[in-house]
C-alpha cells in the first residue's frame, strides 16, 4: 500500500500501478476492511482498478495520523468469496438496439452471432464504478471484439445500452452522451432512488450477460 | 408558504452542502459552488449552516412571495429589486405576501445565493437538496428552476435585518492567487515543468461550469499520457495532453484517467467558482500542514 496525498482533506492508496485481477482483489479486500473498520470521520471511500480514495473530516484526523491508523488497521489478509456471486444481466443483441454491431462486424470480420457469443460467453469483473451514478467498468473483453471508442461520441447513448470500449464493457445505466460502441441493451435497472442497495453492482463482483430475443426483453420492460 | 419562480432562469439550482458518501456508486459530491456566500447566508439568517440555498448562475431570476419570511441575498454583486426597489446584497430583508424579489444584472462575481429562514421544504435525494442535473438528483425532481416551481418554506415572523460587515465582503478581482497543494501523479512532471506551473499565469477560458473550469496558458507537459482510472478530488487540476490544466468542481466525475499535479485548496475553489472567463490565475505552493490548519481556520470562523 502506497499513500499519497489527493487534497487538502483526501488520500489516495495504491495497490499496484496496472489493471489485472489480483490487484483488483487487494482493492476490494482493503475496501472490505475499510468499511467493516467503520471509522468515524471518514466520508467517501471510491475504490477502482488500482487504487483507493478516500476522503475525511479534517477536524477528525490529520493526513498523517490517518495515513498511520491505516496503515495500521487495514487488513488485506483473509479470504474473500463474494466473486463467487454472479450478477446476470438479460442483453437483448438485436441490430435495432445494438447500434454498432453490424460497424464491429465489419472492423473484426467476425459474424454480428459471434461478437455476441464473444461478449456473453464471458464471465467478467466489476473493476470500478463511475462516471454515471451505477456506471460500472468491467472487464476484461475477448481482445477479437475490443475495439477503440467510437471517434465522434455520440450525444445520446439511450439507458441501458451494453457497451463496449477496447477491453472495457459497460452498461449505460441512463441516457449519456458516451463514445462507447453498443452491442445491445437490457432493461435491467443500473440506478434505483427507490432501492436501499441504488445499484446492483459493487467492486469485485462478477458479472454475466445472458442473450434474450426481442419478445423477452420487451416483456422485461425494455425499451426499443 | 413560498417561493414561485416567475421568469425561466438560464441558470439557478437548488444547493447545499453537498452529497456525500455515494461517491463509490458514481454519484457525485454536488453542492454550492461557494461555500463562503453560503455559509454567510445561513448564518445570517441563524439556519443550520447545512440548509438548501437556490444558487444563481446568471442574471435576471424573478421570484413571486406568498408569505412572510426573511431571505439573505449573497455572493456576486448583483442588482437586487424588492417591489422594484434597489437593494443590496450580502444583507437580510423581510418579504411578505405578494413581494416580487427581482436578481437582476450580475456586476461583480458569478454566483448569487438566495436563501430563506429555515431553508426550503424539499425532499432530499440521498441525504441531499444538491440539484446534479446530469444525474437528475436533487432539487424538483432533479432538475434546475423552471418557471412556476413553487418552492415551500415555514413561516417566520418578521424580525430584525442585518447585514455583514463591508471587511467581509470579498472583492472579486481580475486576477486571482490559487493554493496548490501537490499531490497524486506530481511525481510524473519534472522539476522544470513544476517550476513553469508556478511561475506562469493563466487564463480562465469560457468552459466553466459546475463540473469544472479549464485555463489557458503555457502548457505543462506529463510524462505520462494517462493513468489507470482513480477517485477525483474536490480541486483536483488535471493536466491533459494538450497541457491546459482543468480544476475540477463541485459535479465532477467521481472518477477519471487523467493525470493530476495537485489539488487547488478548497477554500481558492470557492473563490475561483465566482471569477468570470479571462481572470488571470497564478498558482502557489501550499503545505499539507498549512492547507489543513486554514481549512480549519475557515470553517470554525462559521461554528
Amino acid at each position: 500500500m502506497i499513500f499519497k496525498i489527493a487534497s487538502v482533506d483526501s488520500l489516495i492508496i495504491y495497490f499496484g500501478s496496472e489493471i489485472n485481477q489480483d490487484i483488483s482483489t487487494k482493492v476490494k479486500k482493503a475496501y472490505l476492511s475499510l468499511k467493516q473498520l467503520n471509522l468515524e470521520g471518514i466520508i467517501e471511500i471510491i475504490p477502482s482498478y488500482s487504487s483507493i480514495f478516500i476522503s475525511y473530516d479534517i477536524f477528525k484526523y490529520d493526513y498523517y495520523s490517518l495515513k498511520n491508523k491505516l496503515e495500521n488497521s487495514i487488513n488485506l489478509d483473509f479470504e474473500t468469496d463474494i466473486s463467487d456471486d454472479i450478477l446476470t444481466i438479460d442483453t437483448y443483441y438485436g441490430v435495432d438496439v445494438g447500434l454498432d454491431l453490424e460497424d464491429m462486424s465489419l472492423k473484426t470480420k467476425l459474424s454480428i452471432e459471434d461478437i455476441i457469443d464473444l461478449h456473453s460467453n464471458k464471465l467478467y469483473d466489476v473493476y470500478a464504478i463511475g462516471f454515471l451514478p451505477g456506471f460500472a467498468y468491467l472487464a476484461s473483453v475477448d481482445e477479437k471484439i475490443a475495439v477503440p471508442r467510437l471517434a465522434t461520441p455520440r450525444k445520446i447513448i439511450p439507458k441501458g445500452s451494453v457497451s463496449i470500449a477496447n477491453t472495457q464493457t459497460a452498461v449505460y445505466p441512463q441516457n449519456s452522451p458516451g463514445g462507447w460502441n453498443i452491442v445491445g441493451r437490457t432493461a435491467m435497472e443500473l440506478f434505483d432512488k427507490n432501492l436501499e442497495s441504488l445499484s446492483p453492482f459493487f467492486v469485485g463482483q462478477k458479472i454475466k450477460f445472458n442473450p434474450i430475443c426481442k419478445e423477452e426483453f420487451l416483456n422485461q420492460g425494455g425499451v426499443l | 408558504m413560498s417561493l414561485e419562480v416567475i421568469n425561466t432562469p438560464i441558470l439557478a439550482t437548488i444547493q447545499d452542502k453537498g452529497r456525500f458518501s455515494y461517491s463509490y456508486i458514481g454519484v457525485t459530491n454536488s453542492g454550492v459552488m461557494d461555500e463562503y456566500a453560503y455559509l454567510h447566508a445561513n448564518k445570517m439568517l441563524r439556519n443550520p449552516l447545512d440548509s438548501n440555498i437556490i444558487e444563481i448562475s446568471f442574471s435576471n431570476v424573478i421570484f413571486k412571495v406568498n408569505k412572510s419570511t426573511q431571505i439573505a441575498i449573497t455572493g456576486a454583486i448583483c442588482e437586487i429589486f424588492i417591489n422594484e426597489v434597489p437593494k443590496k446584497s450580502w444583507q437580510t430583508y423581510n418579504v411578505k405576501n405578494g413581494d416580487i424579489i427581482k436578481i437582476g444584472k450580475i456586476l461583480e462575481g458569478s454566483r448569487v445565493y438566495l436563501s430563506v429562514s429555515g431553508g426550503f421544504d424539499i425532499k432530499k435525494d440521498f441525504g441531499s437538496n444538491s440539484t446534479t442535473i446530469k444525474e437528475k438528483l436533487g432539487g424538483l425532481n432533479g432538475d434546475k428552476l423552471n418557471k412556476g416551481d413553487i418552492l415551500f418554506f415555514k413561516e417566520c415572523e418578521k424580525t430584525f435585518n442585518v447585514r455583514l460587515k463591508s471587511e467581509y465582503i470579498p472583492k472579486y478581482e481580475e486576477n486571482l492567487e490559487l493554493r496548490v497543494l501537490l499531490s497524486y501523479q506530481e511525481e510524473f512532471f519534472s522539476k522544470d515543468e513544476i517550476e513553469k506551473f508556478f511561475s506562469n499565469t493563466y487564463t480562465v477560458t469560457n468552459d466553466f461550469n459546475r463540473m469544472g473550469c479549464k485555463l489557458r496558458g503555457e502548457p505543462i507537459k506529463c510524462e505520462i499520457d494517462g493513468i489507470i482510472s482513480e477517485g477525483i478530488s474536490f480541486g483536483a487540476i488535471q493536466i491533459p495532453s494538450d497541457g491546459q490544466p482543468i480544476i475540477l468542481l463541485k459535479d465532477r466525475q467521481t472518477i477519471g484517467g487523467y493525470p493530476k499535479i495537485g489539488s487547488v485548496l478548497s477554500i481558492d475553489c470557492f473563490k475561483l467558482s465566482q471569477v468570470k472567463p479571462n481572470t488571470k490565475i497564478n498558482f502557489i505552493p501550499i503545505s499539507i500542514q498549512e492547507a489543513q490548519k486554514k481549512l480549519k481556520l475557515f470553517y470554525s470562523s462559521f461554528m
